[in-house]
């Protein structure tokens, strides 16, 4: 959720600045369902307090809407809010001896009534504590659907200093992503290295693609080939601004020092933050990168193939999609559609096995024209759900790194009481094959592993492949 | 006013008749019987006005917005104080740019030249009166043409002031060249992309700088403006299209955002040109757009922040004039339209007169009675 959730917050602040009225991005998802919470009409009001109705109303907005509400047992999610609440009472040093769990049955509304009931007679006891457990209840009662397009934003304030565009944290992007760092550390591979200086603190301290992380404030970011949470201290999120210390290695050189880089907020360019961007490759390859499924992007991709393809013959097209955060099913599903007609691109299923074809917009004109995509574990959601369908539909060759695995289905949000939005998916996707890429990723044809050699010297090993295969 | 115009070589000129268009409150639903066409009011200041179309062509960038065009064209329209009064007034559009904005715009029920037929007070190419007047640059909202600023530009026009309107090309629904071809919304392709307001008010500060350029020196009438007396005035993105101007170009010496969300990076050492917010109930302190609260600590000359109750996003622009024209019913508890324009004339002219004219006027001192919906923020207007 970490990487749809980036992908929809740079929408949303541009929501309040834009001046013509975008389509929401993932608007998709079922409008049917529990009356518990309505989809959110234009921005919400300003956040009040989450209180234990809102938690309460969080809890059948979940039941009756996500796409496993109906089979899932409710007191998983009782439970995982109840053991939070007593961390956090434990942590504040006010443990008490009523806080233990009440009996559950499995009747959904009774053992809300229940737990309702000990919430009360506890927070009765803490009353200063009131706010922060709720929000923690929330917060782990989300947690446990572990469901990457699950998400509760609240509390959501930006740096006050900040400009349309800007980035917030050290300034680089390394080849373990924030989707993996602070997400599923199984996936990322060692060494830890830099793959791009954005701005801010790290290209202050002249931090380069290709240096090596070899410690991260103190820890070491792979313990016998196994990732560690010490990574996610790369990707600070604000308010975080503890200052993160480096141990770094650059191997051209042999040179071994330390930095030590503060988060904070850095300008970036515009131009770079397009979501669309071409350029002609070797006089006869079209090339375009695409950073979202935004609204509209299938048609701002398909507009710069054409226009690279006036007046000369292309030997194909290589769609760059490494580091897409996703968006919009029907966005991926139109870009398709320039590949390939009449197939069904995805599926989209309740826990029970009902599932709703995808199919491709086959008024969309067929390009005609031999496709490569980069994919790589930034590449997330709608942008899965692509590359699944390129791969499964033989519609191009897949090339780079297996994709991000973070696909659970499109995520609708809800309204809560206190202004705050609660998102998730009504839907679980499956891929053309009605296989499962949520937490699987979809794998490369050709994977081609960038090294910290390749970064250090700017060559694009994944492109460079690409390329080949468009030559051949 | 033709003969006079013609430019220094390298500009393309064209005298042509004023162009360019609206689009109505989104608030309100159609209803009522449409009117006919609109009649902008008159303007209030004692000069005659009249207009003109400049057609410019900066071959130092390439355009922002289509790689296949060679060069940054801009289209500016210019109202100015004029000898006589009497002449044909100046056509608000044409009828093809009318239609494309009321189809983008989604309006039905009326036909589609109903903008074109708007009524206006520019006589089209009239003789300038005048020299070494005060140039004040307007730059419209996002896909709004220039001509949706005209009842605030014929005032000040009125007033005394060269007014010089930009087109910025493909950030409008329509713009039309010389040649016929109309440019359209290019960027709006774009506008849900994170960096696109920062890109935008770059890319008019560009703009500005170079018809700043052309007007004060390359054009053989630039004797009718005061290069030392210039300001900027904008609404929606173009108000923060003045910021980033004065920011980057010091020929702008004082500037105004009508409403619209800012960009432009003010150096932290704080900047000391006169500027005014003039918002909506939007625009209040610690609203839902904090970009005029950061952007006030960091203002440290003359300053205003002013807040009209009832007053919408397109209270500072035509729209609202025209909307019974379209068929569109105001939604209540709206600032009226001719108040909504007057009050926008008044607070745009009293700033200008101020700082370019050095007449400071009671207006801009505080409240007044005879403008209860006019609140100076920070102080006396928190969210409610």
């Amino acid at each position: 959720m970490t990487v749809t959730r980036t992908a929809a917050a740079g929408l949303a602040l541009l929501l309040a600045a834009a001046c013509t009225a975008p389509t929401p991005p993932r608007s998709q998802a079922s409008t049917a369902g529990s009356a518990a919470c309505t989809q959110p009409q234009g921005s919400p009001g300003p956040e009040t307090a989450t209180t234990i109705d809102v938690v309460e109303q969080a809890y059948f907005c979940i039941l009756g809407n996500h796409y496993g509400g109906a089979t899932l047992d409710a007191r998983s999610l009782l439970v995982a809010g109840f053991a939070a609440l007593t961390q956090e009472l434990n942590r504040n040093g006010r443990d008490l001896p009523e806080a233990g769990m009440p009996p559950l049955t499995g009747d959904r509304k009774a053992d809300w009534a229940a737990f309702e009931a000990a919430y009360r007679k506890i927070t009765d006891r803490v009353p200063d504590l009131r706010d922060r457990l709720a929000v923690v209840t929330l917060e782990s009662m989300v947690a446990a659907l572990g469901d990457d397009h699950a998400s509760w934003t609240h509390g959501g304030r930006r740096p006050p200093d900040m400009y349309d565009g800007d980035g917030y944290g050290l300034g680089l992007e390394a080849n373990v992503t924030r989707s993996q760092a602070t997400g599923d550390l199984g996936t990322a591979l060692p060494p830890l290295f830099v793959t791009a200086v954005l701005g801010g603190a790290a290209r202050a301290a002249g931090l380069r693609p290709g240096d090596v992380v070899e410690s991260v404030t103190g820890s070491a970011p792979f313990i016998d080939g196994k990732a560690t949470p010490a990574i996610a201290a790369l990707y600070p999120r604000y308010p975080e601004a503890r200052p993160v210390r480096l141990r770094l290695l650059r191997q051209s050189t042999g040179r071994r020092w330390s930095v030590t880089l503060k988060p904070g907020l850095y300008e970036r360019d515009p131009a770079a933050l397009r979501v669309v961007t071409s350029k002609l490759l070797d006089d006869d390859v079209a090339y375009v990168r695409l950073t979202a499924f935004a609204p509209d992007s299938a048609t701002r991709v398909l507009k710069a193939m054409t226009r690279l393809r006036t007046g000369r013959t292309l030997a194909g097209v290589v769609l760059d999609l490494r580091g897409n955060t996703g968006g919009s099913v029907k966005e991926a599903a139109r870009l398709l559609s320039a590949f390939v007609h009449g197939e069904v691109t995805a599926y989209l299923c309740t826990a029970d096995g009902r599932c709703e074809p995808v199919r491709t917009d086959d008024t969309v004109e067929l390009l005609g024209l031999p496709l490569a995509v980069l994919t790589d574990r930034g590449c997330a959601s709608a942008c899965e759900h692509f590359s699944s369908a390129v791969k499964d539909l033989r519609a191009g060759r897949l090339v780079g790194a297996r994709t991000a695995g973070v696909i659970s289905g499109p995520s609708q949000g809800y309204l809560l009481r206190d202004n705050t939005v609660l998102a998730f998916p009504a839907r679980h996707h499956l891929g053309p094959a009605r296989e499962a890429i949520d937490r699987i990723g979809v794998p490369p044809d050709h994977h081609t592993p960038l090294t910290p050699q390749d970064a250090a010297a700017g060559r694009d090993p994944a492109l460079a492949k690409a390329l080949t295969l468009l030559h051949e | 006013m033709r003969q006079i115009l013609a430019l220094a070589a390298g500009l393309a000129v064209l005298a042509a008749s004023a162009c360019s268009a609206p689009v109505p409150p989104r608030s309100a639903a159609p209803s009522a019987p449409p009117a006919g066409p609109a009649a902008l009011p008159a303007p209030t200041g004692p000069r005659p006005v009249g207009t003109t179309v400049l057609y410019l062509k900066d071959t130092s960038r390439p355009d922002p917005w289509n790689p296949d065009a060679e060069a940054r064209e801009l289209k500016v329209t210019l109202w100015y104080p004029a000898e006589r009064r009497d002449g044909r007034r100046a056509p608000y559009m044409t009828a093809k740019e009318s239609e494309i904005l009321m189809r983008r715009e989604g309006i039905t029920g009326v036909p589609y030249d109903t903008l074109s037929r708007t009524r206006t007070n520019a006589v089209e190419d009239a003789r300038p009166a005048g020299r070494d007047l005060p140039l004040v640059v307007l730059s419209p909202g996002f896909t709004k043409p220039m001509n949706t600023l005209t009842s605030l530009a014929e005032e000040l026009a009125s007033r005394g002031y060269v007014v010089a309107g930009i087109d910025h090309t493909y950030e409008s629904h329509a713009t039309t060249f010389p040649d016929g071809r109309v440019a359209e919304c290019l960027a709006c392709d774009s506008d849900t992309d994170p960096g696109f307001g920062t890109g935008v008010v770059r890319g008019r500060a560009a703009d500005v700088s170079f018809v700043l350029d052309q007007l004060t020196s390359a054009w053989d009438r630039s004797g009718l403006i005061d290069r030392s007396r210039i300001a900027m005035a904008g609404q929606s993105i173009g108000g923060a299209a003045a910021l980033a101007a004065m920011v980057k170009d010091s020929r702008v010496r004082a500037g105004i955002d009508m409403d619209g969300t800012t960009y432009a990076r003010i150096p932290r050492s704080g900047f000391s040109r006169p500027f005014m917010f003039l918002g909506s109930a939007e625009h209040v302190p610690g609203g839902r757009d904090s970009s005029w609260d950061r952007d006030w600590r960091l203002l440290t000359g003359w300053k205003r922040w002013i807040v009209l109750s009832g007053g919408e996003h397109g209270s500072f622009t035509d729209l609202p004039l025209l909307a019974e024209a379209l068929g569109i019913k105001p939604a209540s508890g709206v600032l009226p339209a001719a108040r909504g324009a007057e009050l926008t004339r008044a607070y745009v002219a009293a700033f200008l007169d101020r700082h370019l004219k050095g007449r400071p006027g009671p207006l801009l001192d505080g409240p007044s009675p005879r403008h209860p919906e006019v609140r100076f923020c920070p102080a006396a207007c928190r969210r409610s």
